[in-house]
């Protein structure tokens, strides 16, 4: 059994929880569809989108120079990152020169996947997450589940509990308008003496220098309100070429993430205010060299919309918890192959090659394909699942020849009269807890088939 | 070698043979009624949008939407019930729970509700700490969609700058809509 489908288990058992995951994010599936059908260009944009963003890979190197010249000239400062470490230790000796104790952060995957909170946690640096969802699974100490709704696996019962014991809120009160104005009320001298604030990069546009920042709750652009240290944290394949590029990626991003026409806030940082400083990181960790696999080098097409998850059949019915890399879904599946198929390569079953995520991707990148690509390359990496292999040399067999295969067809109806208790248990790959295994149709297409065709 | 010099190095070895970058060659959807799809629009977000009357002021406006207020920040001329002049205040955390600030934007987007506003005041706190924010565009300042607007000459030449579709809002407890998350309550803007 994969690494995901045992890690499912604990999700799949609150059939409850289960059904109102699924509900709800397929909710915001449909949120997206709406959206779309407002859109008549909708499939133009997808188009452009993939386009620009490949256009901008093939010449990268290029357009973060650019962007890093015209950043300057604007007045902020630039610096490369080739990994996690350094990009760690630049944040680092950024706070550590400004005598900052409180940084204010909003939602960053990048901080996530360089573990950059509990590393600037063990020098004494406060590290507050601003964005609500974030903050629920902050001080729940558990990662999110969800690249864009970070706490969509928490119940606001569970919520009102947390609150009730970190804030103080009413117990048993868990409506979510009171829960949120407490947090608000909470996180407001978070906000107002933190010496250090802390952005991801939704675009950063190379013609003019500038960062775009996407929130709905205006998070990011009130923590770098009061702290005159503004350190903005970004992949090397966030950069666009310019301001008609971001005219595109603008139309589609909210749009295909969470159904809104666009996210509440898009702000653009172009120059630091006066006294302040910007900060703005580039960083590699893995990308230059992600680039190079051309079979999945659409991968940095990504905006980070989170379509995908909302989309798929199985992320909706295991969470993100039940795979392995720290982004879930298509998404992570993918990127998690891509940063090291040793650790990751239990989570490429969780797929039934649908190709959903590919179809409702806005830069429409071929998830699915993608891992379906990196299943056909287990066996070359030595990864392939030994009890799978042997299954399919066995079907392989059976399915070889006609006598064979109806001989084998004969095999299961005979085996259909054994007992549930050994059909249904874990030795058997097609049984599942909680499901039937589905009865033989009375007779075979092909026999079906040969007596109506007499008639 | 430094960082930026060993990523650029691993860039160029990519491999990814050139592309050219893509023409725009599709015609963006366009309104009919501008102002109608930008209110409708905004008002879907949770803003609100009011056209201004013939000979009403902005006062009158403010007094009509937000009686209650009693700390208004703005340093518009016209604004003369402003108790607060932003731009006298030296710490940014003073404009912060104000109960209204009224400020300028420059133009609207008809498909999302968007209104662009590039700041013109001295502390941006005012648009993400007052509890209800008024932005006054020009009437005729409605484009159709982001395509035109970022190519627009106020999206141009600014400091910060920012597109703001609504008041301040979240989903993250269970998905149910709640205004207010750590920005304003209540956006108005009103077209004049
Ligand atoms: S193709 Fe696989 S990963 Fe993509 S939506 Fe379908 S099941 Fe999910």
């Amino acid at each position: 059994m994969s690494t995901h489908s045992k890690a499912a288990k604990r999700f799949v058992a609150d059939a409850e929880r289960l059904a109102w995951h699924d509900r709800a994010l397929y909710a915001v599936r449909e949120k997206r569809d709406r959206m779309m059908a407002t859109v008549p260009e909708w499939e133009d944009l997808r188009r452009m989108a993939s386009e620009i963003k490949l256009h901008t890979l093939s010449r990268l190197g290029d357009y973060l120079c650019e962007f890093e010249r015209n950043a300057t000239a604007n007045g902020m400062q630039v610096h490369w990152a080739a990994d996690a470490a350094e990009m760690n230790e630049t944040v680092w000796e950024l706070i550590r020169r400004h005598g900052g104790r409180r940084l204010v952060k909003s939602k960053s995957m990048l901080a996530e996947e360089c573990g950059m909170t509990p590393y600037l946690e063990a020098r004494g640096v406060e590290t507050v997450e601003s964005d609500l969802g974030e903050r629920i699974m902050q001080l729940l100490h558990m990662p999110p589940s969800h690249i864009v709704l970070p706490a969509i696996a928490v119940r606001r019962e569970e919520v009102g509990a947390l609150f009730e014991r970190e804030m103080g809120t009413e117990p048993g009160n868990s409506d979510p308008t009171y829960l949120t104005h407490a947090a608000r009320r909470a996180l407001r001298p978070k906000f107002l003496e933190a010496d250090v604030s802390m952005t991801g990069v939704n675009f950063a546009v190379a013609s003019t220098g500038a960062l775009a920042v996407c929130t709905n709750e205006g998070n990011a652009d009130l923590g770098t309100s009061f702290a005159n240290l503004h350190i903005a944290i970004m992949g090397i394949e966030k950069v666009i070429p310019d301001m008609e590029a971001l005219g595109v990626f603008t139309r589609l991003l909210a749009r295909s993430g969470t159904g809104q026409p666009v996210t509440t806030y898009t702000s653009l940082y172009r120059r630091p205010a006066p006294g302040c400083e910007i900060h703005v990181i580039l960083v590699d960790n893995g990308r230059s060299e992600w680039l190079a696999d051309e079979a999945h080098r659409n991968m940095l097409k990504c905006l980070r919309c989170g379509a995908c998850m909302n989309t798929c059949p199985v992320y909706r019915r295991s969470g993100g918890y039940s795979y392995s890399y720290f982004i879930p879904g298509p998404l992570g599946i993918n990127l998690g192959m891509l940063r090291s198929p040793k650790r990751y390569h239990g989570n490429v079953s969780a797929c039934s090659l649908c190709y959903s995520c590919s179809n409702v991707c806005p830069a429409m990148i071929d998830l699915g394909e993608q891992i379906y690509e990196w299943r056909q390359r287990l066996d070359t990496l030595g990864l392939a699942d030994p009890m799978k292999k042997a299954a399919v040399k066995g079907l392989d067999f059976v399915m070889g020849g006609r006598r064979r295969f109806y001989g084998g067809i004969a095999m299961g109806r005979l085996a259909e009269k054994l007992p549930r208790a050994v059909l249904e248990n874990g030795l058997n790959p097609w049984s599942t807890p909680g499901r039937a295994m589905p009865p033989f149709a009375p007779r075979s297409f092909n026999a079906w088939w040969k007596k109506e065709m007499k008639r | 070698m430094n960082s930026k010099e060993k990523i650029l190095k691993r860039l160029a070895g990519d491999g990814m043979e050139p592309r050219p970058r893509p023409e725009m060659d599709f015609v963006p959807q366009r309104f009919a009624d501008r102002e109608q799809t930008f209110v409708e629009r905004l008002e879907a977000g949770g803003g609100c949008a009011v056209r201004m009357e013939a000979g009403e002021t902005l006062d009158e406006v403010i007094r009509r939407l937000y009686p209650e207020a009693k700390s208004i920040a703005s340093t518009m001329d016209e604004v003369t019930s402003a108790t607060i002049n932003p731009d006298r205040v030296e710490d940014p955390r003073q404009l912060v729970d104000v109960d209204l600030g009224v400020v300028r934007g420059s133009f609207g987007v008809a498909e999302n509700g968007a209104v662009w506003i590039a700041q013109e005041i001295r502390h941006k706190a005012l648009y993400f700490g007052a509890t209800a924010l008024m932005i006054v565009i020009p009437r005729e300042a409605i484009v159709d969609t982001m395509h035109e607007a970022v190519v627009r000459p106020e999206v141009d030449d600014f400091g910060y700058g920012c597109f703001v579709s609504g008041p301040s809002k979240t989903a993250d407890i269970e998905q149910a809509l709640v205004f207010g998350a750590h920005g304003p309550m209540s956006v108005t803007v009103v077209l004049r």
